[in-house]
């Protein structure tokens, strides 16, 4: 006769064999005193085990936990809930989307203002233009880009500051230019200027 | 109403009914104080994490879904919190090495012992010293062992509710079970000859 194993006594005196099993270790405990020995160590040592009480949790346990999970619904009350901040974020968001879109397109129309030109004196533009109408200038600037990035930037300035040159042939015209106080003095068309 | 079905009234948690959590946690919270009292010692600290249990529960009860019973849902809660808390004592006050990668240690034949678990004067005068000894032994115990003897003994949960509750197989809930109670068995061995302490 084969003895049963220790862990398969543990199992059944805790019920933890299926029914066959069981029904076998049952039959071979009838006839084994060593065995049942095992087993009723398991069953006594679960019986000392039981000597170790319950205690109470304290009065006050509810209470604490009452106030927590009141404590967590207000939490949750004044966060606002997950769609409604969205939505909330929404709307700010699609009007600063408008208008940097608006600024964008703006700043890509062909007919984007021409700064430099505009940033010529009134008193010699304006006579300029009316003297010498052969004398529109150039598209000056480019159409700005949106974005400029610092070297482009550089790169437009310099065409612009070219621009300007190139339509300073009206300052050749002498009666624009007499009407500088600085170069009224100067001789008259065609005398030459004798130190 | 009287429900007699804890599942039927996590269900109505669920759906925002705070009489059933009143009565989930009357019904609950003397076995979840003691099992976190058994698991670690400290009282306080027991009913600190009773009452982030059962926070948990009512935080998680959107995500809580009946298929396994409430009990293995809510000691599954209660164990991870104990053996969290473990470990973090085990970290803080010890002066034994802890584990390296900061784990709860489950050990074969050896037992370990909780670096401040010796019982408070007050608890000394109140428990028995039969009481004290077997406290003594469980709380030897390695972390998964104690909180499978502790289950099952202690918190009458099912070997099978214990696989769910630590993430093991139930082969591996009887086996961690057996050497429990052989280490038990022999830390306990005077009280089983009927001897006093």
């Amino acid at each position: 006769m084969k003895c049963v194993e220790r862990e398969q006594l543990f199992a059944f005196t805790h019920q933890m064999l299926e029914a066959r099993v069981e029904s076998e270790v049952r039959a071979h405990l009838a006839e084994c005193s060593a065995c049942r020995a095992v087993a009723e160590g398991f069953r006594q040592l679960d019986a000392v085990l039981d000597e170790w009480k319950p205690t109470e949790p304290s009065p006050w346990f509810d209470a604490r936990v009452r106030a927590a999970l009141a404590a967590e619904g207000e939490k949750r009350a004044a966060r606002p809930l997950f769609g409604l901040r969205w939505a909330q974020l929404l709307v700010p968001a699609v009007v600063m989307a408008l208008v940097v879109l608006g600024v964008l397109l703006l700043r890509r129309s062909p007919q984007a203002p021409q700064p430099v030109a505009r940033q010529q004196s009134p008193q010699v533009s304006q006579p300029a233009r009316a003297v010498l109408p052969e004398t529109q200038p150039k598209p000056l600037a480019k159409a700005q880009p949106p974005a400029v990035t610092q070297p482009q930037a550089a790169a437009t300035a310099e065409e612009d500051e070219l621009s300007l040159y190139q339509n300073l042939r009206v300052l050749e015209d002498y009666d624009l230019l007499a009407n500088f106080d600085v170069l009224s003095e100067l001789p008259a068309r065609g005398k030459k200027i004798v130190n | 109403m009287a429900i007699d079905n804890d599942l039927e009234l996590m269900l109505r948690v669920r759906r925002g009914d705070a009489e059933s959590f009143d009565e989930l946690l009357h019904r609950h919270r003397l076995p979840v104080v003691n099992y976190f009292c058994r698991m670690v010692r400290d009282r306080a600290l027991a009913e600190d994490l009773a009452q982030e249990a059962f926070l948990r529960v009512y935080q998680a009860r959107h995500r809580y879904q009946p298929e396994a019973k409430f009990t293995t849902w809510l000691y599954r809660i209660a164990t991870n919190l104990a053996l969290n808390a473990i470990r973090d004592r085990k970290g803080k006050g010890s002066s034994a090495p802890a584990d390296s990668e900061g784990e709860v240690r489950e050990g074969d034949s050896e037992v370990e012992q909780i670096p401040d678990s010796r019982p408070t004067v007050e608890q000394r005068l109140v428990d028995s010293d039969r009481e004290r000894v077997i406290r003594e032994a469980v709380e030897a115990l390695p972390a998964n062992q104690r909180a499978a003897v502790i289950l099952h003994k202690y918190q009458e949960v099912d070997y099978r509710q214990i696989a769910h509750v630590l993430g093991v197989s139930e082969s591996a809930v009887k086996s961690l079970l057996f050497r429990a109670y052989e280490n038990l068995r022999g830390r306990l061995e005077p009280l089983l000859k009927g001897g006093q302490v």
